[in-house]
């Protein structure tokens, strides 16, 4: 890097230059993930040990498969220098492969190559997928929040939010502090993405890059966190959102709702005096409602917490407890609880994710919406016309 | 799709006019009812005055109520029987006509004469103030003018792309139940229809008019569907005999079938061979689906309701 860098071009290929025939390679990159496995051999049956996973330089990430790695592998987060690698096509996409003549070696970040923002693509949020990398973007902070995490041995404080753009949003986290607050416009490069909880996540690290711009052509933040509610077939369709806000009637609960026991130590369930983690454990009571919500194009599920669940209810964790005391069957208070909320109509905000039952939001809000009939009754007269 | 099935918005008239159904094929697949107005349906959610129920169960365990839901359109049979414990008790709750709610599965039974009766077997139900009904009811038209311009749009513009409606936020759902429905029900009167849901808006507004228990008109050309039958008569014990025969005989089948369903038709064959002829075997058969003791989620496959 020093010097004479406009003499001799640094040897390696870019992620993003990988191009099929262009082979052998060297490149420099940071470890993405690392999966190890075996496949066995047609001709006689044999196992071979074959390791495979995700390579990031910055300007792309790529698929790598390394045939017989060695017993030590790849540690994640890790920077290697790869000489003599082959480039494959896989899927359409061009894949690194590691052979025996392949050297791999330890590196370190600072040989990843240097990539000025300008170089890096400009991308609309929606058009971000999981394990993307090396794109630059043009966002909205709509909201952000400090979060202190542990790991492993570790406290760290994660700060997370949601990004806006013309195009869609994008929840994020952050492991560096850039100072990020709501309602500020963003460039923001060297991020990358994951997947958490089935939706894809912006990650950005000290590696990543936060400068302030003007941006009147952003979306307001106000705009996104109050935006109206949208048919619940349309969040259905999309998977979920990470700013979700639908409107529908309840039309059921789910088990479990009502007074459940949770586990004192990591909060899940406890099933028979048992946690599925800590075993034997004496159940701490907490209520929650799992409101089937249904608009009429689509239904979803809301997990209400405790405090909302009293809203609902107007029935406190303690009143609860106490009607436990004297009707001992928690399936009675799970029919009250259903009772008062049946038919309530209710907007709903937060983030929703999708699984094979459906879309689940986890509530920022639970707002009870009146209806003005009168406004109704004159704006259904208007569409039948004259004579209507 | 395992998803759950969203809960239409629909009046009375509505279901009264809906004699098709789509039948799904596959183990555990939904069936739907198809309504001439773009409503393609196995869930429902309606609101109107639910009157008291009346008890059609033949035996202590086997319990089943039904009521009369009436809106301004129109009225429809609920039932619940012991496998909705709760929305069996709330049916039961009301000495008189009260304004309420249900959700609940459509269910479409033809009778050996070919008229269909159509009614909602009741997951959840409960009593709702006037107000409250009203707000369903304004949901309840919006959502079906909705799918009535939509039925409409198609009907105009056959070509337009599901795509080009669907970026302006129509559901999918809605898409295909209108197709159907121009496809099921070609010569349906369906601005008569239209017509009708104004009563409805003047209900909202809360002038009160008569309110019908059950609509007299009958501006749809499709054949109106008879009220639901009265109770019927107390089966003798012959005949209760001869159901229990059946249902032995199902259970004995499904318990040895590979996907859990007894074969209809070997069903009858056994029955048969125990002296009861086909014609007879159908009749059970009927009557215990409308009983709800039975169903045939796919055609030619019975199980346990």
């Amino acid at each position: 890097m020093s010097g004479s860098s406009s003499v001799s071009a640094p040897p390696e290929t870019r992620l993003r230059e990988l191009r099929v025939g262009t082979s052998p390679v060297e490149i420099v990159a940071r470890v993405v993930s690392f999966e190890r496995r075996e496949v066995t051999r047609r001709s006689d049956g044999g196992r071979r040990p074959l390791a495979s996973g995700f390579l990031s330089d910055g300007t792309a990430s790529v698929r790598f498969t390394w045939w017989d790695p060695p017993r030590e592998g790849l540690e994640r987060g890790a920077v290697v220098r790869a000489v003599g690698a082959e480039v494959r096509e896989f899927r359409d996409r061009p894949e690194l492969v590691f052979t025996w003549k392949t050297h791999v070696e330890p590196a370190s970040p600072v040989e990843l190559p240097r990539v000025s923002e300008s170089e890096l693509p400009l991308k609309p949020l929606k058009e971000l997928a999981a394990r993307d990398d090396g794109f630059r973007l043009r966002v909205r902070v709509v909201r952000v929040q400090a979060k202190p995490v542990t790991v492993g041995a570790e406290r760290r404080v994660v700060h997370e939010g949601l990004f806006a753009d013309r195009s869609g949003t994008m929840a994020f986290s952050s492991w560096s502090d850039f100072g990020l607050t709501a309602g500020e416009a963003l460039q923001v490069s060297g991020g990358y993405l994951r997947e958490f909880r089935g939706r894809a996540q912006l990650v950005l690290d000290e590696r990543s890059t936060v400068t302030r711009i003007e941006e009147p052509d952003l979306p307001e933040a106000a705009a996104i966190s109050h935006s109206g509610p949208r048919a619940i077939a349309r969040v259905e369709d999309e998977g979920g959102g990470d700013a979700v806000a639908v409107e529908g009637i309840v039309v059921g609960l789910l088990p479990p709702s009502g007074l459940v026991y949770r586990c004192p130590t990591c909060r899940r369930s406890v099933k028979s005096g048992i946690c599925r983690v800590h075993g034997q454990v004496e159940g701490q009571a907490d209520l929650r409602a799992r409101l089937v919500l249904d608009d009429g194009t689509g239904a979803l599920t809301v997990n209400a917490g405790r405090a909302e669940t009293e809203r609902l209810w107007g029935v406190s964790l303690a009143e609860a407890k106490s009607r436990l005391r004297e009707q001992p069957d928690p399936s009675l208070l799970e029919e009250q609880l259903l009772e008062s909320v049946l038919g309530r109509r209710l907007r709903v905000r937060g983030q929703g994710t999708k699984d094979d039952f459906g879309v689940t939001i986890q509530p920022e809000s639970i707002e009870p919406v009146e209806v003005d009939l009168d406004a109704a009754a004159t704006e259904l007269s208007a569409r039948f016309g004259e004579g209507g | 799709m395992s998803l759950r099935e969203p809960a239409w918005r629909v009046s009375a008239r509505e279901l009264e006019s809906s004699l098709e159904e789509e039948r799904g094929a596959g183990d555990r697949a939904t069936s739907y009812l198809l309504s001439p107005f773009g409503a393609r349906m196995s869930r429902v959610v309606v609101a109107g005055s639910l009157s008291p129920a009346e008890s059609i169960g033949r035996e202590e365990a086997n319990t089943f109520w039904r009521a009369r839901l009436a809106d301004p359109t129109g009225a429809v049979a609920v039932t619940a029987g012991s496998f909705q414990p709760r929305a069996m008790a709330q049916l039961r709750q009301g000495r008189e006509s009260r304004p309420a709610l249900v959700v609940g599965k459509v269910h479409l039974y033809r009778g050996r004469d070919g008229v269909a009766y159509v009614s909602v077997r009741a997951e959840a139900v409960r009593s709702v103030s006037e107000n409250e009904e009203r707000a369903l009811w304004s949901d309840m038209v919006r959502q079906t003018l909705d799918r009535l311009d939509l039925v409409e749009r198609v009907e105009k513009s056959p070509s337009t792309s599901e795509e080009s409606l669907r970026v302006e936020g129509v559901p999918s759902a809605w898409i295909r139940a209108a197709h159907e429905s121009l496809r099921r029900y070609p010569a349906v009167d369906r601005p008569a229809f239209r017509r009708e849901l104004a009563a409805v808006v003047r209900a909202i507004a809360g002038e009160t008019g008569p309110r019908p228990s059950t609509s007299t008109s009958v501006s749809v050309t499709v054949r109106p569907a008879a009220p639901p039958k009265p109770p019927a008569p107390a089966p003798s014990a012959a005949e209760r005999a001869e159901e229990s025969v059946f249902l032995d005989l199902l259970d004995e089948i499904a318990e040895v079938s590979v996907d859990g369903y007894a074969d209809l038709k070997e069903v009858v064959s056994r029955l048969e061979a125990q002296g009861v002829v086909a014609d007879r075997a159908e009749l059970l058969l009927n009557r215990l689906e409308e009983s709800g003791v039975v169903e045939e989620p796919i055609v030619g496959k019975l199980r346990r309701a």
